[in-house]
């Protein structure tokens, strides 16, 4: 049976935190990336990004979503030097994508979508490694080395073949070496995609505190959980275009309202009716009804204040009502409500 | 878990401005590091050529000596054979090259160097050098066995590394076509594969087993244009300090260098022009440019 939770306040402590105005000053007026009318097509003719404008102010956490091929990876690889825009002005740290990519390569971490370690080389020959290529001063390797590996809890197999690490580990690893140099801005392209609860957790604590230290990050990610927790501000790209932004708690009240989750007894059919129901019903004006796949989700101004008096109502047409739950609107709804549809994450998860 | 020091990322550049030659070594150093983590590179490419020249001296040794005392008076079968065996470990090594290109992009490696402020040429360089490295090391060794069986080399310590050095000169052509492999396929098995299967005929239709003279024409006709022929001719000529080449007549130096001067002119414009293909589809493949 589902519980009644009301969850009108943000569960987000660094929104809540922004929200009672103890946010942080920002370290400099400059933003950390500042992208005018980026368009990017491929050599096929594809247009993968369509007309994006986008600022992200230095010390952000700020998340970047959209469904499968909607133009994330495709952005991060030309703020990160991979790709060179077809049009549009990008600069990233204050230099310019086109004209300054190496100065860009030395400010920035990436880590990339797939996992990018050295299988031959142990954990600490990974982060040396990067040490080395990101030019870290030979007197600070030692040190920079061990701290990182202690970040990411890998120092008990610090001496081990990487290729031996399960998928978290490997992940640690990699964000680990992302960071050597200390730099301004680190994109994290899905960094948990694919990795078991405990594993992401462990990662966003990690990304927390990198964040909390003054690293601005611009993260992509198909975990709505996760965007809402970690993210201070919000993108959503649909297409090749944004099509929202704001913080999580912002695109959530454009969703209007709350949400009535009811499981419903019976087949499609009991469902069918259902929703025939809800959408005739007095109460709710402009709700959104939608079929799920144990009953219905109706979303409206007054869920919480009419609620009851559609299970009635649903009650006396001989259906039956096994649960209900009225909540505040999530991400998801959010998403729903903007691409049409649900971000399906069950197809990317596997145990690590 | 640690505690977060209070150390914050600061807008600068704390980057110790690294020089080209800075970026070779790091790279230099990956890749050694890399073959001697991986024995598959190291022992495999350097088995094949050893069983060679220990079974074809004990088991062609007497037939084949014949053939080769007609053509080289007072030369026995395993000193003409070695020198075949050091450009044989040139070849097997060089597959290598593209072979760890093709996993670096598999793995994503290759991405993070791209991303990272690393010059792209001292990049290639380091990973090259260290690959050309090996090869020295390995014409080495098998230098060392040639003579525990009894090979001589007529030239001393410095044909010795002369021989190192035409085996290195004679690899980067292979090496170019390794990577060339690689990049176009970027798949593995193809790469191992078409590097492989090129190994044997370039081998056997050429003067590293048997005399050229001995051998049908079309084998003869084919050697003028195989570098094997070109590589091991340099090496032999160097070993026996006689001028052993037939596929080309020169006669402008003298002794060994008219087999030594023509067969490395030869194997470096090979290697340029090998190494410009290779050097353009890496550059290619390393470009922001859209595709």
């Amino acid at each position: 049976m589902s519980n009644e939770r009301a969850m009108t306040e943000s569960d987000n402590p660094r929104e809540r935190a922004r929200e009672t105005g103890a946010d942080r000053t920002p370290m400099s007026e400059r933003p950390s990336i500042d992208i005018d009318g980026l368009e990017l097509t491929y050599g096929d003719g594809t247009t993968a990004v369509d007309g994006v404008d986008l600022t992200v102010a230095d010390g952000e956490f700020f998340g970047f979503l959209g469904p499968n091929g909607a133009g994330k990876t495709t952005t991060i690889k030309v703020l990160a030097t991979l790709l060179s825009p077809t049009a549009g002005s990008v600069a990233v740290n204050g230099f310019d994508v086109r004209t300054e990519p190496r100065k860009i390569r030395e400010s920035i971490g990436y880590m990339a979508q797939e996992t990018s370690i050295d299988p031959e080389l142990t954990a600490e020959e990974n982060i040396r490694f990067a040490c080395e290529a990101y030019g870290v001063p030979r007197g600070d390797r030692d040190e920079r080395t061990a701290e990182l590996l202690d970040l990411v809890d890998l120092v008990d197999v610090a001496d081990k073949r990487s290729e031996e690490f399960s998928g978290g580990m490997k992940k640690r690893l990699d964000a680990a070496t992302a960071l050597v140099h200390r730099p301004a801005l680190v994109f994290l392209d899905e960094p948990t995609t694919g990795l078991d609860p405990k594993a992401r957790n462990r990662l966003w604590e990690y990304f927390e505190r990198i964040n909390d230290r003054g690293t601005t990050i611009f993260l992509t990610t198909q975990y709505l959980e996760e965007a809402d927790k970690l993210c201070e501000r919000l993108a959503v790209i649909l297409d090749g275009e944004i099509v929202a932004d704001g913080s999580p708690a912002d695109l959530k009240r454009q969703v209007g309202g709350d949400v009535l989750d009811i499981e419903l007894g019976g087949d499609g059919e009991a469902r069918t009716r259902a929703t025939t129901i809800a959408r005739e019903f007095d109460a709710f004006r402009d709700a959104t009804v939608e079929e799920t796949d144990t009953g219905i989700s109706v979303t409206a101004e007054s869920a919480r204040q009419s609620g009851t008096d559609l299970l009635v109502a649903l009650r006396d047409a001989g259906l039956t009502v096994t649960g209900f739950n009225v909540r505040a609107p999530t991400l998801d709804d959010v998403f729903l409500a903007i691409t049409g549809e649900r971000v399906d994450t069950n197809e990317t998860e596997e145990s690590a | 878990m640690s505690t977060p020091t209070d150390q914050r990322a600061t807008g600068e550049v704390s980057r110790s401005a690294n020089t080209f030659a800075g970026d070779v070594w790091v790279n230099f150093k990956r890749w050694n590091l890399k073959a001697v983590r991986n024995p598959f590179v190291l022992v495999v490419s350097l088995a094949q050529p050893v069983i060679f020249l220990v079974l074809f001296t004990e088991v062609f040794g007497n037939v084949a000596g014949g053939a080769v005392s007609q053509g080289l008076p007072g030369v026995d079968y395993t000193s003409f054979l070695v020198p075949a065996i050091a450009i044989q470990v040139a070849l097997a090594s060089a597959v290598t090259s593209g072979i760890g290109l093709v996993n670096d992009i598999e793995n994503g490696m290759f991405e993070k160097v791209l991303v990272s402020p690393m010059n792209r040429t001292a990049v290639f360089v380091g990973k090259t050098a260290a690959e050309v490295f090996r090869i020295a090391l390995q014409i080495t060794v098998i230098l060392g066995l040639g003579v525990l069986l009894g090979a001589e080399i007529e030239t001393g310590i410095v044909g010795a590394a002369g021989i190192v050095a035409v085996g290195i000169v004679f690899s980067l052509w292979f090496i170019a076509f390794s990577n060339t492999l690689a990049v176009l396929t970027r798949d593995q098995e193809s790469t191992i594969i078409g590097a492989n299967l090129l190994q044997f005929p370039l081998l056997f239709l050429s003067s590293a087993f048997l005399p050229l003279e001995v051998l049908p024409t079309w084998i003869q006709t084919f050697a003028r244009i195989n570098p094997v022929t070109y590589g091991v001719d340099a090496a032999r000529a160097i070993m026996l300090d006689e001028n052993v080449m037939t596929v080309l007549e020169v006669t402008a130096f003298d002794g060994a260098l008219n087999t030594i001067v023509p067969a490395v002119a030869v194997l470096v414009g090979l290697g340029l022009a090998f190494g410009s293909g290779a050097v353009y589809l890496l550059s290619r493949a390393s470009s922001s440019d859209v595709r």
